[in-house]
């Protein structure tokens, strides 16, 4: 046995060769190490801080901050709700959100009960159903759901034939709300169903054995536990409804209704004397509103782990057999999936490739490819389609390694501030895209030495804001998948004579490539469907899809919209598949 | 080889304080184990000596050279103190062959790649894996692993070796074979080591010293054969060996011996003991099982000691017999080479063999439960 293999060596001659432990240089006493973990703390500081704190200041200054010689005022808050009729979009933006987080939670909440906890056949196709807005931005999806079901949309009219009338009007509140409530319910799914998955099962089997149906365990068991992520999925949902600016803009525009971010943005871009001061007021007030609701949102998460069940020891649940109830389920189910994405988005794909898209008249009449001629033929759009390729390719590499090195500081050293640099890469989900927007514009106004005016207007100016949005995501893909990694491995490293930075660079940097290249494959996608913080920053040179498409359909070129849509839905899809394949190829070797 | 001083060291997570005031001195190629229940603070110290945690107070030196003073600033990071490190998890680096793990202290150490060809063989040989070298961790047995890392916390001869309880996960036989092995690897190199291990056994097995801990404290230091006959507190003696703590008060002395009245059954015991008890204090006796002999009724009475009892359950151990014996309220284990007896019985002990503390021990209420017999 070889565990039993004397040691042959004596000690005497063993010891004479001692190698010197390695030095590093420390000047000052400040090594390596902690220049690099400063220098990721300072870069984050200004990346975080170069939208907001314009915009704090641009909101007490009377003159736009690129003119000379403004002074104090805070009559940017007070004509807000005086002249500017904030106070009504503020009531419109509630009654949006919370419709929206009322909606979103009624879709989600029974669909992850009965997926998770009931016996329902095609229960693993709904789950990866469930995936489908991570391919289609809220933009993409509010053009198909007014190609199908506006005023003028193809469903309406095929109701308006056969009824007579359109019992709905898209162009409302409820409307919005609906499609956002459409889009936003598989986050309220995912949180949902995580949370019951985790919990323990046995609590359930002790229901049944002491007698309860299925319907009183559903009812009685299930449900007061899943109540920790229903507050948290609906605050979720209610400030991610609060910032967003595709489907208000879309149905909201011709009936001039107005939440936070379209007034922002009729304010800042339509106006043709924008008052920033106004602006800067309002968006400090949105601000104020969004970063409120996360720190809620993260002190409910901390209080949260204490209701979990169990955790660890994976428990597989016995489902319970709803009976007829099943079928009414799926049917649910698919309503919600076919009549909510697969028809808008089917009918935007049908919409490329036809001159008139309406049941009037057979489509299939009007059968072209002349909407995707239009697009190719022309440069700026062929430009936007590159634009958009470049800043996902670029910004998701630029902002993948930002997270990696961020997890490492935060996670992963002794750093006194590790927390901060967390935070600080967090902190970007609390900020609206198109607050960040208008920040970097002032930003880029106020920047010394002129760098401003070298990045206004350009893609890497959208490669930052861009960046800056993705980079929670990042964040949170990168950290679970390294904290994976066991820290006596950089132990190992340190003990053995490497210092931090040596220990990432020889030892742990192979490791974290798989986490790399997830958080890669996921800012792509975020980067490619991104706009918002696009609409203040855009110029002719640098615009990208999500504007072009935006400037397209004001101009009322739907077929060159659905036509850009279909494009960047199809990138999307086979970037997503290829990465699939490379990964698992990968995984094999 | 040098000796390594740590002194008053302490260790607090905001209000939570994991050390308190530990002082030791290991010397030179001494191997010396940290043995505690989990959380007693050992992989702390552990971390502080290899700089992987920084101690709140306290310094420690290793062969005159200040690794960490708290009150003076001083705190020297891990790679620049030249110790060999292997883990509970062994932290062989998953994507690197065997030979590569071993290089990489060679490499940031500039040793030349002819030099380090014949000290990574020679380290594999001397852990018995030299012909291993080109393969993965993750193709090797548990055991293996262990040993390469081992042979890699060696390879570029560190002033002191520091296990974290290396043999945790091996299974029972190999880890007694591991643990022999690793004794004589010790001895043949000489190499000053620090050794953390919850099992005592081990401990004993292994080390020339042994420190106990406990909540944070360094309860006792001192050879295995002192730390098992001698243990200086009464939870040293529950944790290494098992242990009977009987409590009672003293009501009377003859120079070393004293006499104790029982509370769980009125009996009157002698003990000898260099504690200075004054009467009607109340104390503990403290007895290991295998130093407590049962004896049938009718055997020769010449002990000074002898309870009756009666027998709760025995069960044949190999080797020996295990006795739970009734001592009024409370449950008595023995283990006897006397096989087969039942009900009646007399317990002997000879009273040096007893150790006295001063004051009643609390035990654990579960313990306290599980040792008190009703009816």
């Amino acid at each position: 046995m070889s565990t039993l293999t004397p040691p042959v060596r004596t000690s005497a001659d063993e010891h004479q060769e001692t190698f010197k432990p390695p030095r590093y240089r420390r000047p000052l006493g400040i090594g390596r190490d902690q220049v690099v973990q400063y220098a990721v703390l300072a870069f984050l500081a200004v990346l975080v801080l170069a939208p907001i704190v314009p915009t704090l200041y641009q909101s007490v200054r009377n003159r736009p901050l690129y003119e000379a010689g403004g002074a104090f005022t805070v009559r940017g808050y007070v004509d807000l709700f005086t002249d500017a009729g904030f106070g009504e979009v503020a009531l419109n933006t509630l009654l949006f959100a919370g419709l929206t987080t009322l909606l979103s939670l009624a879709i989600a909440i029974p669909m992850a009960i009965v997926v998770v906890r009931t016996k329902l056949p095609g229960g693993r196709l709904i789950a990866l159903a469930m995936q489908w807005p991570f391919f289609i931005s809220s933009l993409i999806l509010g053009f198909g759901w007014i190609i199908m079901y506006g005023p003028a949309g193809f469903v309406s009219i095929k109701v308006q034939q056969l009824f007579g009338g359109v019992p709905w009007n898209l162009y409302s509140i409820p409307g919005m709300a609906l499609t956002e409530a459409v889009a936003l319910a598989p986050i309220a799914y995912v949180f949902c169903a995580n949370a019951l998955r985790q919990s323990d099962a046995s609590l359930e089997s002790a229901a049944q054995v002491c007698g309860a149906g299925p319907l009183r365990i559903l009812g009685q068991v299930v449900v007061p536990m899943l109540r920790p992520p229903i507050v948290y999925s609906a605050i979720l949902v209610f400030s991610v409804s609060i910032e967003t600016l595709s489907v208000p803009l879309l149905y909201g525009q011709p009936v001039k209704i107005d939440v936070f971010s379209t007034f922002l943005y009729h304010n800042g871009l339509q106006s043709v004397d924008p008052d920033y001061t106004m602006l800067g007021a309002a968006s400090t007030i949105i601000l104020l509103v969004t970063l409120t609701l996360v720190a809620v949102q993260a002190k409910l998460l901390k209080d949260a782990a204490r209701f979990v069940s169990v955790r660890g020891k994976v428990t597989r649940p016995r489902k319970l057999d709803l009976g007829w109830l099943k079928w009414v389920s799926i049917a649910f189910i698919w309503l919600y999936v076919i009549v909510g994405a697969l028809v808008p988005i089917l009918g935007l794909v049908l919409r490329s490739f036809t001159l008139v898209f309406t049941p009037l008249q057979s489509p299939l009449k009007t059968i072209t490819t002349q909407n995707y001629e239009i697009v190719f033929d022309s440069d700026n759009y062929v430009q936007s389609l590159w634009n958009s390729l470049i800043v996902a390719g670029v910004g998701s590499v630029l902002v993948s390694a930002l997270a990696v090195i961020a997890v490492m500081v935060a996670r992963r050293s002794t750093f006194r501030f590790g927390r901060a640099v967390e935070y600080l890469a967090l902190i970007p989900q609390s900020l609206p895209g198109i607050i960040i927007g208008i920040g970097f514009f002032w930003a880029f106004a106020l920047a010394p030495f002129g760098m401003g005016s070298v990045l206004q207007g350009t893609i890497y100016a959208v490669i930052i804001a861009f960046g800056m949005r993705a980079l929670p995501s990042a964040f949170g893909s990168v950290a679970p998948a390294i904290m994976q990694i066991g820290g006596e491995l950089d132990n190992a490293a340190r003990v053995s004579g490497a210092d931090w930075l040596m220990t990432f660079f020889r030892v742990l940097r192979a490791l974290v490539t798989p986490a790399f290249a997830g958080a890669l494959v996921l800012t792509f996608v975020i980067m490619l469907k991104e706009y918002s913080p696009a609409v203040f920053l855009s110029s002719a040179d640098n615009n990208i899809l999500g504007t072009t498409m935006l400037s397209l359909w004001t101009q009322g070129r739907a077929g060159s919209v659905a036509a850009l849509a279909t494009l960047q839905i199809a990138i999307t899809a086979v970037f997503v598949a290829l990465a699939g394949l490379l990964m698992k190829g990968k995984h094999h070797a | 080889m040098p000796e390594v001083t740590v002194k008053n060291l302490a260790k607090t997570f905001g209000d939570n304080s994991v050390l308190r005031d530990v002082t030791f001195t290991i010397k030179d190629g001494e191997f010396f184990t940290l043995l505690g229940a989990s959380g007693c603070g050992k992989s702390t110290t552990l971390n502080c000596i290899a700089g992987l945690e920084q101690p709140t107070e306290g310094s420690i030196t290793v062969g005159g050279r200040p690794f960490v003073d708290a009150s003076a600033g001083v705190f020297l990071p891990p790679e620049e103190r030249n110790l060999g490190m292997v883990f509970q998890s062994y932290a062989l680096w998953p994507h690197m062959t065997i030979a590569k793990n071993l290089a990489l202290p060679l490499n940031i150490r500039k040793v030349p790649k002819e030099k380090q060809r014949t000290l990574i063989h020679d380290a594999l040989d001397k852990v018995g894996l030299a012909d291993l070298s080109g393969r993965y961790p993750h193709q090797l047995s548990g055991g293996q692993q262990q040993r390469v890392a081992l042979a890699r916390a060696l390879v570029y001869s560190p002033t002191v070796l520091l296990l974290d309880e290396p043999l945790s996960n091996l299974d029972a036989k190999l880890r007694e074979q591991a643990r022999a092995w690793l004794k004589r690897l010790q001895e043949e190199l000489g190499i000053t080591t620090v050794y953390v291990t919850h099992d005592q056994e081990e401990a004993l097995a292994l080390s020339d010293r042994i420190a106990v801990m406990e909540g944070g404290n360094m309860i006792q230091i001192g050879t295995p054969h002192e730390i098992y006959e001698r243990p200086a507190a009464p939870e040293v003696a529950a944790f290494v060996g098992r242990c009977n703590f009987l409590t009672g008060r003293v009501i009377g002395q003859e120079g070393r011996r004293y006499r104790i009245l029982l509370d769980c059954s009125d009996d009157v015991v002698q003990v000898d003991s260099d504690e200075r008890v004054p009467a009607g204090h109340s104390v503990t006796v403290a007895i290991r099982p295998e130093r407590l002999e049962v004896v049938a009724q009718s055997g020769t009475p010449s002990h000074v000691n002898q309870l009756r009892t009666e027998v709760l359950t025995s069960s044949y151990v190999g080797s020996r017999y295990e006795y739970d014996v009734r001592l009024g309220d409370q449950a008595v284990q023995v283990l006897s080479g006397n096989g087969g007896l039942a009900g009646e019985v007399v317990l002997v002990f000879d009273p040096a063999q007893a150790l006295l503390y001063q004051d009643k021990v609390e035990l654990p209420e579960e313990q306290r439960d599980l040792l008190t017999v009703t009816s």
